[in-house]
Order: structure tokens, then sequence, then C-alpha cells
């Protein structure tokens, strides 16, 4: 399939080495700084946040901050295509934990994902 | 033996029984509460019935429409509705109690090959799982099975398809979402790999719809009923126009031909309505019981999500795909009767959905240019698939309609091949 060849060029480039300590000062930095930020800087902050985070595998932090910027504003974008990824991770976890509840939880989650990204663009969000 | 003849004649030949039953031990294997159980069980027993319902009143406005079509321009004109076929399988065919333990069969035969091949697909999207359902019954049923063989084919059938179908996605999925974690689940797979095929030929990958602005978002889309009368009531008025007051006249009685094509177009769109209440009803408690079972047993499972997935990774592309698609889809339904087959007239929100996300597709491998050229194949390729299967689904029953996503279209050419191959011996 004319597909397959670039798939494994692009995992052997993959797996960038990555410090998780600086990603987590760095995030906590941020952090201190969305006090003094609203609106678009904000949603901005948060972005990058989460995607410190995501890169230092802190999902429930990098959700959380996820979470707060779709609230703030309702955007195709980074954060929405990390939280599916990072649902989808919690939900992973969950099952084999064999949690019943927690990938209910998680489910639920990614559904309503995807229902926001289907409402916006079709206007409805 | 008297109560038991009586509960095997009136009631495990009724559907929407048998398909209450299969919910009731989804939930039950889920350890609900007996009051969930009971409550979940008669919900899905009224979605059945709710469709039921929808499907009639569809058919009623169709069988008006497909006939002044015939007088009109002298050709079949068929309207693609994945929907309707469901409706008219579970109701009118009398393959309800098939379609809902063959679902259900399709959950199992994917969680088995999902445990024991390397393609750990669990297939998560509800109605597409329906629609594949109905066409592996419908088509095993015309290959002449019965019983339980057709069950146990129709559901080995099914549960490959969706496992197969993430899995000849997911080379673009990897390139879109940059990462082998998700999974696409939506019935029109063969049709977006084509695509991306054309758009690969055809595109420069390196001018991406998302470097234009453009708006956000389809805001005449915002409501799914007003966007599908929105193309209906034309179908419906051209239609009235060129068969001519004396042609509508059997129908419409004593009320002006216009007034009441324009007004059969709106039952369409109402049975459209009640059918898919009752699809989200019946599918309400079984999907997420089978959900939950199969990321229980396969915890390494990629979940293979509805098309809407991919929105946020390319939204310009979206909008692109859906433009193009459209275009080819009324190019497609101009040559499908010079090729000798019915005409087909396309479904807004199935160009909506299958060419929004055709539209990634082609995007990622092809940019802008891929992506109109790539489309614009799409739209011809969504209309003349079907068209291809129509004589066959005539020959079954079905009246005045075809299928829309193309994947469950090739289920139905599966089947025939096998037939033919089997007919051979």
């Amino acid at each position: 399939m004319f597909f397959f060849k670039k798939k494994e060029k692009k995992q052997e480039e993959a797996a960038p080495v990555v410090n998780k300590e600086e990603l987590i000062a760095k995030a906590a930095e941020k952090v201190n700084a969305l006090e003094e930020s609203e609106g678009d800087d904000r949603v901005k902050l948060l972005n990058e946040i989460g995607s410190l985070y995501t890169q230092a595998e802190e999902t429930d932090q990098a959700i959380k901050y996820y979470e707060e910027s779709l609230e703030l504003c309702k955007q195709h974008g980074k954060a929405s295509t990390d939280l599916m990824k990072l649902y989808n991770k919690k939900r992973q976890e969950a099952a084999e934990a064999k949690d019943d509840e927690k990938v209910k939880f998680y489910m639920e989650k990614v559904q309503s994902l995807m229902q926001m990204s289907k409402d916006m663009i079709r206007g409805n969000a | 033996m008297q109560v038991l003849n009586f509960i095997i004649k009136n009631i495990l030949t009724q559907a929407s029984v048998v398909i209450g039953l299969i919910a009731l031990l989804g939930l039950a294997l889920q350890k609900k509460p007996v009051g969930a159980i009971i409550s979940g069980t008669m919900k899905t027993i009224l979605g059945f019935l709710v469709l039921s319902a929808g499907s009639s009143v569809i058919q009623g406005s169709l069988a008006i429409f497909g006939d002044l079509f015939n007088k009109a321009f002298g050709l079949k004109g068929l309207v693609a509705s994945i929907e309707g076929i469901n409706g008219q399988a579970m109701t009118d065919l009398g393959l309800g109690s098939e379609i809902a333990i063959v679902l259900a069969g399709i959950f199992i035969v994917n969680i088995i090959l999902a445990r024991v091949t390397k393609f750990k697909y669990i297939f998560l999207t509800g109605q597409a799982l329906l629609w594949e359902s109905t066409l592996c019954v419908v088509f095993a049923y015309f290959t002449g099975l019965r019983g339980l063989p057709l069950i146990l084919v129709a559901s080995i059938v099914g549960g490959a398809f969706a496992t197969l179908m993430p899995a000849f996605a997911q080379p673009v999925m990897r390139q879109i979402t940059g990462s082998d974690d998700i999974a696409l689940g939506h019935f029109c797979t063969i049709g977006y790999m084509f695509t991306a095929l054309i758009s690969k030929l055809t595109g420069d990958k390196s001018k991406s719809t998302e470097d234009i602005a453009l708006p956000q978002s389809l805001e005449f889309l915002q409501d799914t009923y007003l966007s599908v009368m929105v193309v209906m009531v034309p179908f419906y008025l051209i239609v009235a126009i060129f068969a001519g007051p004396a042609a509508c006249a059997e129908y419409a009685g004593d009320t002006n031909y216009i007034i009441f094509m324009f007004l059969q177009a709106l039952q369409f769109v109402t049975g459209l309505y009640v059918l898919m209440a009752g699809v989200r009803l019946l599918l309400a408690e079984l999907v997420p019981a089978f959900q939950g079972i199969s990321m229980k047993l396969v915890p390494n499972s990629k979940p293979a999500l509805d098309c809407p997935v991919l929105f946020p990774y390319a939204p310009n592309a979206v909008i692109f795909g859906f433009i193009f698609t459209t275009i080819g889809s009324i190019i497609g339904m101009f040559i499908t009767p010079l090729m000798g087959l019915p005409m087909i007239l396309p479904g807004v929100m199935s160009n909506f959905f299958a060419g929004g996300t055709a539209g990634i597709f082609a995007n990622q491998v092809g940019g802008r240019r891929g992506t109109a050229i790539g489309c614009i194949a799409h739209g011809i390729f969504i209309i003349i698939i079907p068209a291809l299967l129509s004589p066959m689904l005539g020959q079954i029953g079905f009246q005045n309609m075809t299928c829309t996503d193309v994947d469950t279209v090739f289920t139905g050419f599966f089947f025939m091949i096998i037939k033919s191959i089997t007919g051979i011996f």
C-alpha cells in the first residue's frame, strides 16, 4: 500500500529525548503567570501549560489545563486533539486496572469531545 | 409445552422483544441494578417501535416520489439513505431480530479478532455498526442463508469489516493524528482511502487547506433536519413540475400538486426525524453496554471512533471536503443514468460527514489541490458505488432507496462475490 512506507520512516524519526523535570518547571512558571492573565492570553497560556504537561507525561495535569482552555474558548486545534489522546490514555489505564467506572467516565469524555467538534464545525457551539 | 410454544410463536418472533432481550443481556453482563435493566430493556423495545413508525412514514413519502420521478423522467430515482435502508430491512423485510442479534455478534467477533490478531481496533460507532449489521444480514439472507448460519456468517463478515476497516485507514490516520492511539470507526473508509489515493497522485502536500482563512463552521448545517429539508424540498418540487398536475393528482386529490409535493418532502424529513429518534433509543443502551465490555476485554485496544474525532485536525479541510464531495455527487447523479443505472439523489448529511472526513484525508496527503480533485472524485465514487448495488437491493425488495456508507456497499459486493463463487461449485 502506498501509505505504509512513510509510516515506518516517521516512527524512526520519533522519540525525541525530553527532560521531564525541565518541562514541569516550565509549566509551573506558566501556571504562576496564569493569575494575571485573562481572555485570549489566558487560553494561550493554558494551552502551553497543557502541552508541557502532555510532553512531561503528567496526564491529569495536562487534562486539567486543556479542559479549562476549552471551557473558556471552544476551538479546534491542539487542545482538543491532545485532550482526545489524553482521555484515551486514561481510558486505557483504567481498562488495565479493570476500573469499569473510570473506563465509562473517560469514554463519556471522549464522546462529549467528539460532540463538541461536531457542533463547532456546524456552528452550534 | 403449550407455554413454550406460545413463547416461541408469539414472543420470540417479535423483533422488538428479541432486541430488548439483547439489551437486557448487555445490561445484566454489566451487573446493572434491576431497575436500570428493566428501564433499559423497555427503552430499547420502544426504540425499535419508534424506528418502525419512522420507516413507514419515509416509505409512504418515497413511494409517491419514486412513482412520480419515474413518470417525470422515465427512469428510476433512488434516495441515498442508509437510515431508510435500515428501517425497511428491520420492519418490512422482517429482519429486525436478525439485525439486532448480528449487531451483538459483530461486537463479539470484533472483540475476538482484536484479542487474537495484531489488529487491536475496537469499533465504537454504534450507528455505523447498525448499518453494517443491516447490510450483512440483508445480503446473507439474499445469498440464501437462514437462521443460525445467517447469524454466524453475517456476524463474522461484519466483525471482520469492523476490525479491518479501521486498520485499512490507519496509515493515513497515523499521519493525521501524529500517533497510533486512535483509529477511525466510520464505514466510509474505502471512500476515504480512494480519495487519499487520488489526492496523493494529483495534489501537493506542502500547500495545506489549513493555511487559508475560512469561516470555521458551516452554519447552514446547524440543524440536521433543516439541512435535509433544504435538499429534499427542491428534489420533490422538481419532480412535481416535471410530472405535472395530472400525474400528481392520483396522490394529491384536490390539493394543489406543488403544495402536496412540498408537504410530502416534509413528510420524508418527518420520517427521518422519527426513525433517527428510534435508532438513538435503540442504541442508547446497547452500545455503552458493549463498549464497556470490549474495553475491559481488550485493554490494549485502539478505539475506532466516529469521524468528528478528526475534525479538530483540519477544520478547513472538512468544509472543502463537503463542498467538493457535493459537487462530485451532483456530477455522479447525472453519470449513473448514462450507465444504465438508476439516478441516485445524494444525501446532504452523508456528504457532510463522509465528504468532510474525506477532505481531511485528502489534505493530509495532497494539500488543497488534492482535496479539490480527490473530493470531487470521492463525490462521484459515493454515488456510483451505491448505484451499482441498487439492482440487487431492488431484487431483495428495497423500494426507492439505496445505501450511502460505501463500506456497507462493499459488504454487499463481498456477499455477492461469495455467492457467485459458491454458485460455480
